[in-house]
């Protein structure tokens, strides 16, 4: 049983090739074109500058965390790619170096709000949940939130599970405008139940409705602008709506797991995420806003991160409370909405 | 008879590996089922509950769960069997020539990873996969039917993944029939149909029933095909064990339904061996 159960939980390891001798980082990195952006403007720089080779290994935000803590203080990751809340859980459960910022030449362009709790972790992009559509099905763009459960849109719309950050988003949100509070979620979870029922499927992995996009399966879809803006470079027909209630934030940060014994490597690796040039290389490839001040965004990728008014609307929800409240409402979610 | 002592020294190595990979890791997991989680803080110190063995019995959701694993290890299990049985008694008392082309038939998907196997699965039977697309350009339904995210999408993703085994497991017993006796009953002017019930098919029961224990206890062991096919809406116990750990980090619920899904599966297969020892003594 152990044995095929694990194949899926083993995470893939990409070994870049290195000569022999040379000191290897690990990084944990989210997988798609997130990690080939990764190697395009962090890694690549990184290995040119320090001499060292990057392995990265590909999971998602809450399977990291699942690591860090089965490694407790002798991670099998040097740094880390994580959503922000799970970044604040591993600094609840002290397994979060403190990020040393004086050793961080880009430390002083870095917005001051990026920085977590104690230094533990650093947000190191600025994404959201919005809504993403299909133009040439959609002639109106949708305004609200709330619009997935307008006839018009009957099964032609996918929404996440609560597993993935866009469902818990969407959940939070669509509870929001129906007057709810993050420590009352009964307005949302009534409201969305009827909303899931009617959605094609309830994704798990991003990458998932590109299909259903392409085959025009569903025309609309809270979803990640990044996303978004890479598939339309391939050659979808997408388009990023904001609703007018606001969009959910998703903030993306960097965690060094306590322990590591590559630990002054790793704050080189993180300086170079977070200078003005690795920023501005990954906002312009993966559309997703920069955290340094002296990146300029070019006006492709305005159109479609969050930034400005979009920016200013977004709803950034504190990831202590999500930490601590994920668990009740994905048992919730299991037993209410995707029974 | 062999000594007890060289019997004890043939087991040892196997003994040390499954002591050391299997025994210790999952005993470890003990204490942690009596643990306590708290969400944004991790696994509570120093303190010890029965909350969560407590909570599998009485949530309604995690019966509907364990209720629905054990159905669908027997659904599989079922038709595995049923499917199975005319290609193993094929193998083993069809022409000699089709043999090994049909082994071969039989443990070539096996050669494929599972995960490909699964997402063949999708492929076919998404809402606009092949197989709706067919059944949609044939005129026979006008709107996809859902064959994914359901029982359906798992049953079939498992019975095709486990049939392997169920026939292996099943031309053994096939062929270990003296063909003598069926011979013997064909003499006494038994029809083929009766020489197969009541000769062929009572013989063969050890085999079925342990193809048929090995389907199951692999069916509510899996992992991969439900995460695939069942999604997030069609959860068995290994999905839920799966989430519990990576996506809530409720480690102390998921050892606790670990050790929920462990007994189960021992508990049937003691049940199951008891019963294959009364067949023995009945044959």
């Amino acid at each position: 049983m152990s044995l095929r159960n694990s194949t899926i939980a083993a995470v893939l390891t990409i070994g870049l090739t290195g000569t022999a001798g040379a000191e290897e980082l690990v990084v944990g990195s989210f997988g798609g074109s997130f990690a080939d952006n990764v190697k395009a403007c962090h890694v690549a720089a990184f290995e040119k500058a320090t001499g060292a080779t990057v392995a990265l290994k590909l999971g998602n935000s809450s399977q990291f965390a699942a690591a860090v803590r089965a490694t407790g203080g002798k991670p099998d990751m040097d740094i880390v790619y994580i959503d922000n809340s799970l970044a604040a859980q591993l600094n609840g459960e002290g397994l979060a170096d403190k990020i040393d910022r004086t050793k961080l030449k880009s430390a002083p362009d870095v917005i001051a709000s990026a920085w977590g709790k104690n230094d533990s972790y650093v947000v190191a992009m600025v994404s959201a949940t919005a809504l993403v559509y299909n133009p040439k099905l959609v002639k109106a763009p949708p305004s609200s939130w709330l619009d997935l459960a307008d006839p018009a849109y009957a099964g032609k719309y996918a929404i996440g599970d609560i597993t993935g950050t866009s469902g818990l988003h969407y959940l939070l949100a669509v509870n929001k405008a129906k007057g709810g509070t993050l420590d009352n979620t009964d307005p949302g979870f009534e409201a969305i139940k009827p909303i899931a029922k009617g959605s094609a499927v309830l994704y798990t992995q991003a990458d998932q409705l590109l299909a259903l996009f392409e085959r025009e399966e569903i025309a609309v879809a809270p979803w990640y602008p990044d996303r978004a803006g890479v598939a339309m470079d391939k050659g979808l027909s997408l388009a990023v709506a904001y609703p007018k209630e606001g969009a959910v934030g998703i903030l993306p940060a960097v965690v060094i797991p306590k322990g590591t014994a590559k630990a002054d490597l790793a704050l080189k690796f993180l300086d170079q995420i977070l200078s003005a040039e690795g920023q501005g290389c990954f906002s312009e490839k993966a559309y997703i806003g920069a955290v340094n001040t002296k990146v300029k965004l070019s006006d492709k990728v305005a159109k479609i991160v969050p930034n400005g008014e979009s920016l200013e609307k977004a709803w950034f929800i504190d990831p202590e409370l999500i930490a601590k409240n994920s668990a009740n409402w994905t048992r919730r979610w299991q037993r209410e909405v995707a029974r | 008879m062999m000594p007890v002592r060289h019997a004890l020294l043939i087991l040892a190595p196997l003994g040390l590996v499954l002591a050391a990979f299997f025994l210790v890791p999952v005993l470890m997991l003990l204490p942690t089922s009596f643990g306590s989680y708290v969400p944004g803080s991790g696994i509570a110190k120093g303190v010890w509950t029965l909350e969560n063995y407590l909570r599998i019995a009485t949530d309604d959701y995690y019966r509907e769960v364990i209720w629905r694993t054990l159905g669908l290890g027997l659904g599989v299990s079922l038709a595995s069997l049923i499917l199975g049985y005319p290609v193993a008694w094929l193998i083993a008392r069809g022409p000699a020539s089709w043999r090994v082309p049909l082994i071969l038939l039989v443990v070539f998907p096996m050669l494929l990873n599972l995960v490909v196997r699964s997402f063949g699965w999708i492929v076919l039977l998404a809402n606009r996969g092949l197989v709706n697309n067919l059944l949609m350009q044939l005129g026979l339904i006008t709107a996809p039917i859902k064959l994914m995210f359901n029982l359906t999408g798992v049953m079939i993703g498992l019975t095709h993944i486990y049939l392997p085994f169920m026939v292996l497991m099943l031309v053994a017993a096939i062929r270990n029939i003296p063909r003598d006796v069926e011979a013997a009953a064909a003499t006494l002017g038994s029809s083929r149909t009766h020489v197969f019930l009541s000769v062929t098919l009572p013989l063969s029961a050890p085999g079925i029933l342990a193809g048929s224990i090995l389907v199951f206890v692999l069916t509510i062991s899996a992992l991969v095909t439900p995460r695939m096919l069942g999604g997030p809406t069609y959860k068995v116990m290994a999905t839920l064990i799966y989430d519990e750990y990576v996506q809530l980090l409720d480690w102390p619920s998921g050892s606790a339904l670990s050790f929920a899904l462990a007994l189960m599966a021992i508990g049937i297969i003691w049940a199951s061996s008891r019963l294959a020892r009364r067949w023995a003594g009945m044959a």
